[in-house]
């Protein structure tokens, strides 16, 4: 059930991932931004998984290894504090699953839709949910 | 953690004349841990181990046989006994110096810094904390947290080994899979009652809990973020639960991947902690700004060890979970009573090594 990840998206995401802690690149990287006049709700929907946390966030750390070990490349979103209030506000009006009040970093979408928080995650994971769900929103192909 | 009277009882055997009061400080080789579960009742046990080993050597009879009845066995052997007895009586009194030594610096360090407090008190200096200070005697709990912990965790241990000798009953009596079920599941609720305390303690010591003092050591040997890692104790269980069906091979294995996973991506995280901490603490103050600064940023990062506990202990749940979906219910007794037998095998062991003679240095 392991997917070996291939090489090529395992040597993009290390590249952007160890980029230098505390730049704000104006540009967008491919997998980890940051949030400032970008559209939250865009980068939500233009990525089949999309992981937000607060910068240098322990936790969202382990929701991207727990990803990147099931061979999924899951975009990544740093947010400052000054941001966190304004993108929450944001991701609220996104539909989600179990969705109650406001999600709470880190949080992952999956396909365009909040799924849930490390807890959520895990719990999907070792009750075999996840895979099916990674499939469906096209992160995952056999 | 032990009661008055088996502190005196110690003391009577061991020719002490005034009360100890933690026992298993000044004993150095059983130091290891103070857990209720192998601390003072262990030295009880050698104390007992080394009058019984006399007492049996004579039966019934008078003391002026021992002599002739201790002549009969290979001097040589009696007297390395005796000698042994000698040195191990030398050394506790070496430790026990030593150790009223240690207490009573203590106890002017003590009253140094209560009188410091006292006079920056008076002075108007705000002083956080719950300082008594009157003036304490070494009786004064400093953590009570910990200290309720422990006792919680205590009961928890007799009342596990209560429900598996139980378990064991059932499963061997045959009794029904109604019955089964009800022992399944408050075997299941028991331990997501240690999770719960778990969470609690987190929050009042989180870095006594990821110790794992609260364990016996040879549990503490397998220590994962405060516990025993769910795919470890999957491996440990499994071969124990045959006959499996096919589907079921194949489900536990999965889930024994996924909770492998799992906790790689805790550890990979707690590394980044690490890693994150280290750097904030490593950073010149004088380039970074001010020392409080950098201890705020750095107690910032710290609570989040405690959600570290938190979700190892979810992972936990989440795996028993799981494990008790893909198991019909006597699978899942026989499960719950490995997995309390290995433990107080666990616990037993930690005894035993605790217990074992120490070489004459």
């Amino acid at each position: 059930m392991q997917q070996a990840i291939p090489y090529r998206n395992w040597l993009r995401v290390t590249a952007a991932a160890d980029g230098p802690i505390g730049r704000t690149p104006p540009a967008v990287h491919a997998e980890t931004s940051s949030v400032s006049g970008k559209s939250v709700k865009g980068m939500v929907s233009e990525n089949a998984v999309i992981v937000f946390g607060k910068r240098g966030c322990c936790m969202s750390h382990v929701m991207k290894r727990l990803l990147l070990g099931l061979g999924v490349n899951p975009a990544v979103c740093e947010v400052d504090e000054a941001d966190e209030v304004r993108v929450i506000d944001e991701l609220s009006t996104v539909g989600g699953g179990k969705d109650h009040g406001r999600p709470q970093f880190p949080a992952v979408f999956i396909g365009g839709k909040l799924f849930g928080g490390l807890d959520r995650l895990m719990g999907a994971h070792i009750s075999g949910d996840l895979i099916p769900v990674l499939k469906q929103a096209g992160a995952l192909w056999l | 953690m032990s009661s008055p009277s088996t502190q005196f009882a110690t003391s009577r055997r061991m020719g002490i004349y005034e009360p100890v009061h933690q026992i298993s400080m000044w004993a150095e080789p059983f130091k290891a841990d103070c857990s209720p579960n192998t601390g003072t009742s262990t030295i009880i046990e050698v104390d007992t181990k080394m009058d019984k080993s006399e007492d049996t050597s004579q039966g019934t009879i008078g003391s002026s046989k021992k002599y002739d009845q201790e002549a009969n066995k290979p001097p040589d052997k009696v007297l390395r006994r005796l000698a042994q007895n000698r040195e191990a009586a030398r050394k506790s009194r070496l430790r026990k110096k030593a150790y009223v030594q240690q207490l009573e610096s203590s106890r002017l360090k003590l009253t140094q810094l209560e009188q410091e407090l006292e006079r920056l008190r008076q002075q108007g200096v705000y002083i956080g904390g719950s300082f008594d200070t009157s003036h304490l005697g070494l009786s004064g709990t400093v953590n009570t947290g910990t200290d309720a912990f422990e006792m919680e965790y205590g009961h928890w241990v007799e009342e596990q080994s209560r429900q598996v000798n139980e378990l064991r009953t059932a499963l061997q009596a045959h009794v029904t899979d109604i019955d089964l079920r009800l022992l399944v599941d408050s075997g299941m609720n028991h331990y997501y009652d240690l999770f719960r305390m778990k969470a609690t303690a987190a929050k009042a010591d989180v870095f006594y809990l990821i110790s794992g003092m609260w364990r016996t050591s040879a549990e503490r040997f397998f220590l994962w973020i405060g516990g025993f890692r769910p795919s470890e104790l999957l491996k440990v269980l499994t071969p124990q639960l045959d006959p499996l069906t096919e589907q079921q091979v194949v489900d536990v294995y999965n889930l024994q991947q996924s909770s492998q996973q799992a906790e790689d991506a805790l550890s990979q995280g707690l590394l980044k902690l690490q890693q994150t901490l280290s750097e904030t603490l490593a950073s010149d103050t004088v380039v970074a700004g001010s020392y409080m600064s950098q201890m705020t940023t750095a107690m910032g990062k710290l609570e989040a060890l405690v959600s570290f506990v938190n979700q190892a202990d979810h992972l936990r749940q989440q795996t028993l979970l799981q494990m008790s979906r893909i198991l019909t219910t006597r699978q899942a007794a026989r499960g719950l009573l490995a997995l309390g037998d290995y433990f107080q095998r666990l616990r037993a062991l930690s005894s035993l090594w605790a217990a074992r003679p120490c070489e004459p240095a």
